[in-house]
């Protein structure tokens, strides 16, 4: 049974054609969720909520573009909303805490840890670019779809990101 | 840092944010129970609401034709007395049906007229199959098809749930994938792609789903 199929299966309501589209789609959909977020429980949460909000609007899936793009699509929904509303809390944290945190000393961080850090604070589009085309393996092409991006924009925004980090590992000579 | 050195670091970038193994299982269930298992109520819901005056036709039509061919028992004893009484069925009466089934209606009645429905939606249903052109139409002549693939597919639904099906389990079978077959030819309307149409003979074709129709429609027509 071809992808078409099976979406039309889990339209009507049948249960194992959409653990089959499931079994096919998670392991991506939990690797980008992964990535995007850095954290297993919270890239086990993004990928639930992605197949439920796929399989409820699966009706709406025209098949315009491939079925995964579509998917993969809302993963970056889900996980963009999710760190975006992080942010807001950290600020308002940070804000009232303010006064009362003291400054760690600072200890010489590893190169690993240097890199996620640089990673993390890269801006959404540019992180996401770099993750997607750097550490997924994404074509610019599936990247512009999946954003809804011309793939110009996604290739200045990786080059940009790339510049940033390297700007932010210049202290390791090796 | 160097070019080279800052190219091995984004080539070693996937091996620096390892994902763990994903809890797969445990996942399915959260999302099986949100989707699937609220799906019965919910999904009724959404074909009734898109298509409420459908709904209400199509279970208007069972319903007057089950009441046609349901005979009332005016003057017969009430079910608690009948099933209450060794001497009612003793006396030469009709056995009295289970208490959960029915008890004012005969069973035999209900079950011609679920039978009757049953052919005369299987027969429309072969008559839109053998109809569907291998070829993509006009974009009138697709939505025709869907509009009347959207009528029989409230049928289907109804008919999946009643005892025609739930006592024959080929029947059931049957209307399982006309009702994936009526669903693809109803999308037609909204997305009409030129593969469409191919995959939807497909589906009929793998699924032998013509000459089961034809089958099905014999046997219940023999077996009125």
């Amino acid at each position: 049974m071809n992808e078409r199929q099976l979406i039309a299966r889990v339209i009507a309501g049948d249960r194992l054609a959409g653990r089959a589209l499931y079994d096919t789609h998670a392991p991506r959909v939990y690797s980008l969720a992964y990535r995007l977020s850095g954290d297993a429980e919270k890239a086990r949460e993004f990928t639930q909520d992605t197949f439920i909000r796929a399989f409820s609007r699966l009706a709406q899936f025209r098949g315009d573009a491939a079925f995964s793009t579509w998917l993969h699509r809302i993963t970056v929904t889900v996980v963009s909303n999710a760190r975006r509303s992080e942010v807001r809390i950290a600020r308002e944290v940070t804000l009232d805490e303010a006064h009362s945190i003291e400054a760690a000393p600072e200890a010489e961080p590893d190169l690993k840890e240097s890199i996620a850090r640089a990673v993390e604070e890269l801006s959404e589009a540019y992180r996401a670019t770099l993750i997607m085309h750097d550490i997924e393996g994404y074509t610019h092409a599936e990247i512009a779809e999946i954003l809804g991006v011309p793939e110009g924009t996604c290739k200045s925004r990786l080059s940009a990101a790339r510049a940033q980090l390297r700007e932010a590992l210049a202290a390791f000579k090796e | 840092m160097d070019d080279d050195r800052f190219d091995d670091l984004i080539r070693n970038l996937p091996d620096d944010f390892k994902v763990p193994d994903p809890p797969l299982e445990e996942m399915w269930q959260v999302i099986e129970n949100a989707h699937f298992n609220s799906r019965t109520a919910s999904t009724s819901r959404v074909w009734t609401q898109s298509t409420p005056w459908l709904a209400a036709a199509a279970a208007l039509l069972i319903g007057i034709g089950i009441g046609r061919y349901t005979p009332t028992r005016n003057a017969g004893p009430t079910p608690d007395s009948a099933s209450g009484s060794a001497s009612g069925s003793a006396s030469g009466s009709r056995p009295p049906a289970p208490s959960t089934q029915l008890p004012f209606y005969d069973t035999s009645a209900v079950a011609d007229a679920y039978r009757d429905q049953t052919n005369q939606y299987l027969g429309q249903a072969a008559a839109l199959l053998i109809s569907l052109p291998a070829k993509a139409g006009t974009q009138q002549a697709d939505a025709t098809f869907a509009n009347k693939a959207s009528d029989l597919l409230v049928t289907t639904r109804l008919l999946i749930d009643s005892p025609a099906a739930t006592q024959d389990p080929k029947l059931r079978s049957l209307l399982e994938d006309l009702e994936l077959v009526l669903v693809q030819i109803a999308r037609l309307r909204g997305e009409r792609n030129k593969g469409d149409l191919d995959l939807i003979h497909q589906a009929v074709e793998q699924g032998d789903v013509i000459s089961r129709l034809n089958s099905a429609v014999a046997t219940t027509q023999s077996s009125e």
